[in-house]
């Protein structure tokens, strides 16, 4: 009897033991590194999900694109602040006519190899980018181009197959970054990058994480950070335990949810920024009564989006334009079109045209943030009178569902990397694009023709004029309803220094150092 | 015994060929197509069918099977639709997570399943049954990933005794075993209170039996009875439950290693059916399941060496 009682507690000391013995040598998981002034130049930035490959050819994601951010760079950036595209590996251009670019490069500047980065390797990149049959994700970015030229040594020529406007924008994309042509050819640039950025690839364990360490001999002087590991975490309530106890000293993308607690632990400060993405309530424009502007009108106006951006407690702004404030071609005309909440409006235009009790599904990805969208929206719609269902699906099936048209109304967003306005009206809403990115299936040709004028016109003022009236008459057209404006966010730990996020929600870690 | 084993192996090569098919299927015909995903919501429809291309989808479907099983029969599990990166590689890189994991669980679960389950048969109705049956109720009950993140704020966070998550030191190492204790307490809870559930249920039966009150009147310590004449066969029963449970935790890890950063098989597998990755989806299911009927074999075969009785020929 007393032997089992006996066995019972040496069991419970066995537990007891066993953590404490652990808790003696536990220091690495506490904070060691906030107070310290010769912190190790080290950061861990957590993901929630891997990187799919590290070739700027071959990918399209934003964790891949995290990483390509540091390790190559495109011939154009564009600053996040003045939101002007100006020359990075490029050092000037110039136009002698309106599908010529003429590009000079600066010089001494080498890839991670040693390989030299000249003419030889942007037309390489360019043309890899175009082939068909590496079949770039992004290969649409360059399509326009007929041909690229080596003038000399540091001079390439671009010439498009009619005038470009949004060439800069599109050459300041991650995805448009400079390769080392000797290390593509290898055929492992996916696994093994080499550019010419502040951070040299160190390894890559697919699934756990990525390490880079500092560029020593970086063009522009080298970074503070001597070590940089992507780490994944998929939960982000894990990642922002990892944040509190010093596993982690960076995370970004804060979900709403996560935004009380972050704001309550002491050692992380949180940044917060207008940004570029835009997240709207799109009608399914080939089904009735969703192609009818009536309808769209009464849907506006009956949707409370003062109160849905209220709840994401900073992370979203309203406008009704659809070209968002931090992005190119945005007017503040644009802001005073289209219908905000005005729920007599709402009740006038179901009853002038017999909308009472209209049955509505709308779908949503199987996101917090698009569900906790189609519920508020559910609400203010069924307020106001229709019959409202929520269906959800996860997101491979989305957008399938989506891209087949086998949907009402739907809750999308669009981040919007070059931050340029054609494109997002070309590929979301311009009628060459339905049956793939024009979900919606808009179509209107007085609309198209005003952003084929804002691609076809390098004259940067004409196209955001341009790009002005084709958003306004999409915004009075309701064919988006913008449920908010996104705002770029990161959360630090106290000892990182110098972070600054683009509006488009990337970021260099060129800058940053620890304290 | 030789016997047995051709014959589950065997079967065991029937069951894969009958999973793969249906897991090739399925995939293929469930909603959700990889280019799209690759592609992501900026691709054009010509970006999208130069994706199809590339990847072979344009094939009949049937032929894309047999394509693939010709691989798979020649020990190639094809390349992964997303990073290109082949499927063997990406599961040896994994497995040796997803194994520690399943062992450490296993080994908390039989330390706490068995002994709680004997110590409740034995002491019946007494406080600690009542308890302890309450709290197995419980174990089976509470959801992982609940569990994962309480232990990660107590510990991890309040305490800062162990580390919040991964799992890429040496499993031998100090740093490597802090790394495996909350994961493994969250994944073996569930297990311990099936353990010690079904121990406590075969106890008491064998200790009501004929042999063990002739081992008792004879003047047997009633320890030697409990520990060396009733458990034998008491832990017939409770073996089957380990070796199941032990091929549900290995296939089961999913939850555990989302909730603890954990580069394991079972969140390759989660985010190969989130991006429609075919061959990687295929690749991991039919590790699991191989695992399974392994785990189930080796079962069978220690019942034997445990009891005697049992004889497969």
């Amino acid at each position: 009897m007393k032997k089992f009682r006996l066995l019972g507690v040496s069991l419970f000391v066995f537990v007891l033991v066993a953590l404490a013995g652990c808790s003696s040598e536990s220091g690495g998981a506490s904070n060691s590194g906030a107070n310290d002034s010769n912190a190790p130049q080290e950061l861990t930035y957590a993901t929630t999900s891997d990187v799919v490959g590290l070739s700027p050819i071959d990918t399209n994601d934003s964790v891949s694109s995290a990483v390509i951010e540091q390790v190559y760079e495109t011939l154009f950036v564009r600053d996040s602040k003045t939101m002007e595209i100006k020359p990075h590996l490029a050092e000037s251009y110039e136009n002698p006519d309106d599908r010529t670019w003429v590009i000079k490069l600066k010089e001494d500047v080498k890839f991670h190899d040693g390989t030299p980065f000249n003419a030889e390797a942007v037309k390489y990149t360019f043309e890899q980018f175009m082939d068909e049959e590496r079949a770039a994700p992004r290969a649409s970015l360059l399509e326009p181009i007929e041909s690229i030229e080596v003038q000399d040594e540091y001079t390439v020529v671009i010439k498009t197959t009619e005038p470009y406007g949004p060439l800069l924008a599109a050459l300041s994309h991650t995805n448009a970054s400079i390769v080392s042509p000797e290390a593509d050819k290898s055929g492992e640039l996916n696994k093994n990058p080499v550019g010419t950025g502040p951070f040299v690839f160190e390894e890559w364990v697919q699934g756990d994480h990525v390490s880079l360490k500092k560029n020593e001999d970086y063009w522009n002087g080298a970074p503070d950070l001597e070590n940089v590991t992507m780490k994944v975490v998929p939960e982000y309530s894990t990642a922002v335990s990892m944040l509190q106890t010093g596993e982690v000293q960076f995370i970004d993308a804060i979900p709403t949810e996560q935004l009380p607690r972050l704001e309550s632990i002491k050692n992380v400060e949180i940044q917060q920024k207008e940004g570029t993405p835009v997240y709207y309530l799109g009608f399914n424009m080939n089904k009735e009564p969703f192609n009818d502007i009536n309808f769209r009108k009464a849907v506006s106006y009956a949707i409370d989006r003062e109160a849905y951006v209220e709840q994401l407690k900073g992370l979203g702004v309203k406008n009704n334009s659809i070209i968002g404030p931090k992005v190119f071609g945005y007017d503040e005309s644009a802001s005073e079109e289209g219908y905000s909440y005005d729920p007599e409006k709402a009740k006038q235009l179901i009853e002038e045209h017999g909308f009472e009790g209209q049955e509505i599904t709308l779908l949503a990805a199987n996101r917090e943030s698009y569900m906790k969208m189609a519920e508020i929206v559910q609400a203010n719609l069924t307020e106001a009178g229709f019959n409202v269902k929520i269906e959800t699906m996860e997101w491979g099936t989305f957008l399938d569902t989506t891209a087949e048209g086998n949907f009402e109304m739907t809750f999308l967003g669009w981040s919007n990397s070059t931050a340029d306005g054609s494109e997002l009206l070309y590929p979301n809403l311009h009628s060459d694009n339905i049956g793939s990115s024009n979900r919606m299936g808009y179509d209107n040709p007085e609309f198209d023709k005003l952003v084929n004028e804002s691609r076809v016109t390098v004259d940067q003022e004409v196209r955001k004029q341009k790009l002005n009236e084709a958003n306004i008459m999409a915004v009075n057209d309701a064919v988006w309803v913008p449920m908010h404006h996104g705002v770029v966010t990161a959360a630090f730990d106290q000892s990182v220094k110098g972070l600054e996020l683009d509006p488009t929600g990337q970021w260099s870690l060129y800058n940053v150092s620890r304290e | 015994m030789v016997g047995l084993i051709a014959n589950r192996f065997l079967q065991l090569v029937l069951l894969l060929f009958g999973i793969s098919f249906l897991v090739f299927m399925s995939m293929h015909f469930a909603p959700g197509d990889p280019a799209t995903i690759i592609g992501g919501p900026t691709a054009t429809e010509s970006d999208l069918a130069a994706i199809r291309a590339e990847l072979g989808l344009n094939d009949p479907v049937l032929l894309q099977y047999f394509d693939y099983i010709r691989g798979v029969v020649q020990g190639d599990l094809g390349y992964s639709f997303q990073n290109n990166q082949s499927v063997s590689e990406a599961i040896a890189t994994r497995f040796p997570q997803t194994l520690n994991l399943a062992i450490a669980s296993m080994v908390v679960a039989i330390l706490i399943g068995v002994p709680a389950g004997i110590i409740s048969a034995i002491k019946q109705n007494s406080w600690f049954d009542v308890s302890s049956t309450t709290i197995a109720l419980a174990g089976i009950s509470i959801p992982n990933f609940w569990l994962g993140a309480m232990l990660i704020l107590v510990f991890s966070v309040q305490l800062q005794w162990l580390p919040v998550g991964g799992l890429n030191a040496p499993f031998w190492s100090i740093e490597g075993m802090k790394q495996l204790i909350l994961p493994a307490i969250t994944l073996g809870t569930a297990s311990a209170a099936m353990i010690a559930r079904m121990s406590r249920s075969a106890m008491l039966e064998v200790i009501r039996a004929d042999y063990i009150r002739t081992a008792k009147a004879k003047g047997v310590k009633r320890n030697a009875v409990v520990w060396i004449h009733a458990l034998r066969n008491a832990m017939i029963p409770v073996i089957t439950v380990i070796g199941l449970n032990f091929g549900f935790l290995l296939g089961g890890t999913i939850i555990t290693e989302q909730v603890f950063a954990i580069n394991g098989v079972g969140r390759l597998m989660i985010d190969a059916i989130a991006a429609r990755d075919f061959p990687v989806v295929q690749g991991t299911v039919l590790l699991v399941a191989t695992l399974f009927v392994v785990v189930n074999l080796l079962v069978d075969i220690i019942y034997a060496f445990i009891d005697p009785r049992i004889s497969y020929d």
